[in-house]
């Protein structure tokens, strides 16, 4: 279909739909490209609404590296909510881009952004929207080809029959390379333009790989089925983050969070052992200060957004933050633009640093202890002390600042009910001290998230807490917070149990995704859109029991069916770190201390062209080196 | 009053709005010309306290759908600039997103009542999708106006109310183009939407475009 018929059926029926003005472009920074002139054509999706996907830096930076290069071009498409939906089966129209209107079947490449599980179903109703099959194997090379990336991709097992290429790991720059080759193997078939794609380094293609299991279900081997493919596929990652990207599209509706993110550093190296994102985004990259200050002075200018918001995993390690917070309180003190520095450290230090930034007045001061007793803090290595939870409340709370918000978890198979009540009792004894400085003014919002054990992290091998568990800790929050001024979120049990097939699932959860979709099942992330039922019937028709994904020990020499995706972690550091939890035993940060995950060997040549700090990995020295150096020191010491 | 910052200068702008535009709010045009005025440096002024907002005012609330070439916001600095319309107008449109179009501007009394309460109808051009038929068109103007009262019920705030639209209807007819040419009250002495007029035209199954044009005012 043509873009200008697109644009037609759009005139007549967009007042039809709530929020038209997710349907149309046309904002301030977009970038519209002549279509004829650009050699490459990527479209870029967030499989949810324009509302949430607009918040997405990850979208933005791609679509900058992308539409950096004059030849070639980056669009975006989202979710249509339910009305659009609708409207656009009934009226014909295809999945479209915002940008120039073309359907996404136009395109050489779509891209689709995959961050977390829950957007499954909505990517399978994306490529059916844009009217391709959504089966991976039924596409030939007429049809764009259909990559994804994102965190959840560290998995890529469950939506491999759908998705031609997964990147695995960061994608600034081999969304270029991945372009680039699409431009060079042009009308080729499917099949060898995805061995193209396979030499990419970060570039997983399901299809050349084939599973084999064990009668028990467990996955028995996955191996390439054709030479030249790689055994293992290591992540990508960038060697220095490249500049930030500062001419933000500027939403001409309101968005979820409509405002500019900065990401001042990536990775993190505190280790929190249920943490996905902290084993997967190994090594820490840091920016400079005047680089952060600089393009919050560029934002500015070319976005005019009051809010900024400065992003990293855990900004109190980041190593000039307080430098950082001197020089944003400097230079916009007075500038009516409003900053925000979340993933504090529970530490008096991080009161200091908000009000330096002057952030607070919409993020207020959120906090994650996430457990309240020294057997749980051990068992995640995350150890915050009461008294430091404590104090660090009454700080905040004596400057003037009424809401603290506090995020926990529960669920780990070896917490108990006195586990949760020292959760409620440590919540009590904050909001009480708040109320000593406030008064009834003073209120603490708790969110206590269940836990789902990721892959990539040391806690794969743990089950996930049985539904009977978690309500029984759910009913003893809920009938213990309800003071005045306490205000207690949890998740859902069915999302939780959904959320977790999908994160530890194989490749055989494909055709229940699939049947789900089929059976009307998208817009999983939001609660009420998700429909459990439909799941666990289409489980059951193809006789896969869930519960095998989600309430089983897995065997320590198992092997998942993400172990030929390489995060850049050992599987044996990961082992070692459970084992270590089982113990009680704590990792300190490892900035201090060296615990060989596996990131500087699988990364060296890298390494060598970064100064020596660059990563915040203490310098190591080779075994071999360090016993010369002992032999050195000898006689060293014995002048002295 | 410590909310009340000095204003040292007023602006009126008369601004359009085409194309991607008008299925922008009226509340979400209020932000991206918040953020206009900023990415141009204009020193605008924000209210004290605690959640700080620019000053800055649309005069008439512009339905979701509808495109226009009169609306007017009215801009407070807290200092003064040198008002070269035509400096003020590029610079406003370099950093203007696809569809905002800018008329005059012009400085005011900042003393002076908000321009909310003197506007007291407004013209719009009303476009059909479709092939209408013109004797068909013309039959239905003739019927509507000819009628003394048109009652409605209406829900206001909660409240049940009959009331008498006709009055509403400052003029209609239609041009060479079978374009649909409406004036029509608005504002808080009475308020008639396009779409409540085809409704009441019994057009209402047909696809249109509307186009606000010009509004009038009482004398300041």
């Amino acid at each position: 279909m043509q873009p200008q018929s697109i644009e037609r059926k759009l005139e007549r029926h967009l007042l039809q739909v709530e929020k038209p003005g997710r349907y149309v472009g046309g904002e301030y920074n977009s970038v519209v490209k002549d279509w004829d002139r650009a050699d490459v054509k990527v479209a870029l999706a967030f499989p949810d609404i324009y509302d949430l996907g607009m918040s997405n830096l990850g979208i933005m930076n791609l679509y900058h590296q992308v539409n950096q290069r004059p030849d070639m071009l980056a669009e975006r498409v989202f979710s249509p909510w339910l009305d659009m939906e609708a409207l656009m089966r009934q009226e014909g129209i295809p999945l479209y881009s915002l940008e120039t209107k073309h359907p996404v079947s136009d395109f050489d490449l779509l891209g689709i952004s995959l961050p977390y599980e829950q957007l499954y179903t909505n990517a399978l109703n994306l490529l059916d929207l844009a009217g391709m099959p959504v089966l991976s194997r039924d596409r030939d090379a007429r049809y764009p080809l259909v990559i994804a990336g994102g965190h959840a991709c560290f998995n890529p097992e469950p939506m491999a029959d759908f998705i031609d290429a997964f990147v695995i790991g960061e994608g600034e720059e081999i969304i270029v390379e991945i372009a680039s080759a699409i431009a060079k193997c042009r009308g080729l078939p499917r099949h060898q333009q995805l061995r193209q794609i396979a030499r990419i380094q970060g570039m997983y293609v399901p299809r050349f790989y084939d599973v084999e299991y064990h009668d028990d279900g467990t996955v028995r081997s996955i191996l390439p089925n054709e030479p030249g493919i790689p055994e293992h596929v290591l992540k990508r990652i960038v060697i220095t983050l490249p500049k930030p990207f500062t001419k933000f599209i500027v939403p001409n509706i309101d968005t979820v969070h409509n405002r500019a993110p900065i990401e001042i550093m990536r990775g993190c190296t505190r280790g929190c052992r249920f943490c996905h994102a902290g084993m997967v985004t190994r090594p820490v990259r840091e920016r400079p200060v005047q680089e952060i200050m600089a393009a919050i002075d560029e934002i500015v200018r070319h976005t005019g957004f009051e809010e900024i918001s400065l992003l990293s995993l855990s900004s109190s390690d980041y190593v000039w933050v307080e430098q950082l917070a001197e020089e944003v309180n400097r230079v916009y003190k007075d500038a009516g633009l409003s900053l925000s520095l979340p993933s504090l450290r529970i530490e008096s230090a991080s009161a200091d640093l908000l009000e330096k930034i002057g952030g607070t007045r919409r993020s207020g001061f959120t906090f994650a202890p996430e457990a309240a007793t020294e057997k749980m803090r051990d068992m995640i290595n995350k150890y915050v002390p009461d008294e430091q939870v404590i104090q660090t409340a009454k700080d905040v709370y004596s400057r003037g600042w009424r809401t603290i918000k506090f995020y926990f978890m529960i669920g780990h198979p070896d917490e108990t009910l006195e586990d949760v009540q020292a959760i409620i009792d440590l919540c009590n004894l904050t909001l009480r001290e708040g109320t000593k400085i406030l008064g009834k003014k003073a209120t603490l919002n708790v969110g206590v998230s269940t836990f789902i054990p990721k892959p990539h992290t040391p806690f794969q091998w743990v089950p996930q807490d049985s539904r009977a568990s978690v309500e029984k800790k759910q009913r003893l929050l809920k009938t213990q917070m309800r003071r005045g001024g306490m205000h207690l979120r949890w998740n859902n049990i069915e999302d939780s149990e959904f959320e977790g097939w999908l994160s530890r699932g194989d490749r055989r959860l494909g055709r229940v995704i699939r049947r789900a979709w089929e059976s009307g099942c998208k817009f999983d992330a939001w609660g009420d859109q998700h429909q459990h039922r439909k799941w666990l019937a289409a489980f059951e028709e193809f006789d896969i029991d869930p519960k095998f994904y989600n309430f089983r020990e897995r065997g320590l020499e198992e092997v998942f069916p993400w172990d030929h995706i390489d995060a850049g972690v050992h599987k044996k550091f990961l082992r070692e770190d459970y084992l270590m939890s089982i113990k009680r035993e704590t990792r300190v940060d490892c900035r201090d201390k060296c615990f060989a995950c596996g990131i500087l060997p699988k990364f060296a040549k890298e390494r060598s062209t970064t100064e020596d700090m660059a990563w915040e990995c203490p310098p190591v020295t080779p075994i071999s080196e360090r016993q010369r150096a002992r032999q050195v020191a000898i006689p060293i010491s014995s002048i002295g | 009053m410590s909310h009340l910052s000095p204003v040292l200068q007023r602006l009126r702008v008369t601004f359009g709005k085409a194309g991607p535009l008008k299925y922008t709010s009226n509340l979400d045009t209020a932000k991206i010309w918040e953020r206009v005025l900023r990415r141009a440096d204009l020193p605008i002024l924000y209210t004290r306290g605690f959640n700080t907002r620019p000053r800055i005012s649309l005069a008439m609330p512009l339905p979701l759908g509808i495109s226009s070439e009169c609306e007017i916001l009215e801009i407070s600095l807290r200092e003064r600039i040198k008002l070269c319309e035509q400096d003020l107008r590029e610079r406003m449109l370099a950093v203007s997103p696809q569809g905002l179009t800018i008329g005059g501007i012009v400085e005011v009394d900042a003393r002076a009542p908000s321009l909310h309460s003197l506007i007291t109808s407004a013209e719009y051009r009303i476009r059909f999708l479709d092939e209408i038929d013109r004797d068909t068109l013309r039959q239905r103007i003739d019927d509507l106006l000819k009628r003394e009262t048109i009652i409605v019920d209406r829900v206001r705030r909660r409240k049940r109310s009959v009331m008498d639209i006709r009055p509403l209807i400052l003029d209609l007819y239609h041009d060479a183009g079978d374009d649909l040419l409406a004036h029509l009250s608005v504002g808080d002495r009475g308020n008639l939407r396009p779409d409540q007029l085809i409704e009441h035209l019994g057009l209402a199954g047909l696809h249109y475009d509307v186009h606000r044009y010009r509004l009038h005012f009482l004398p300041e």
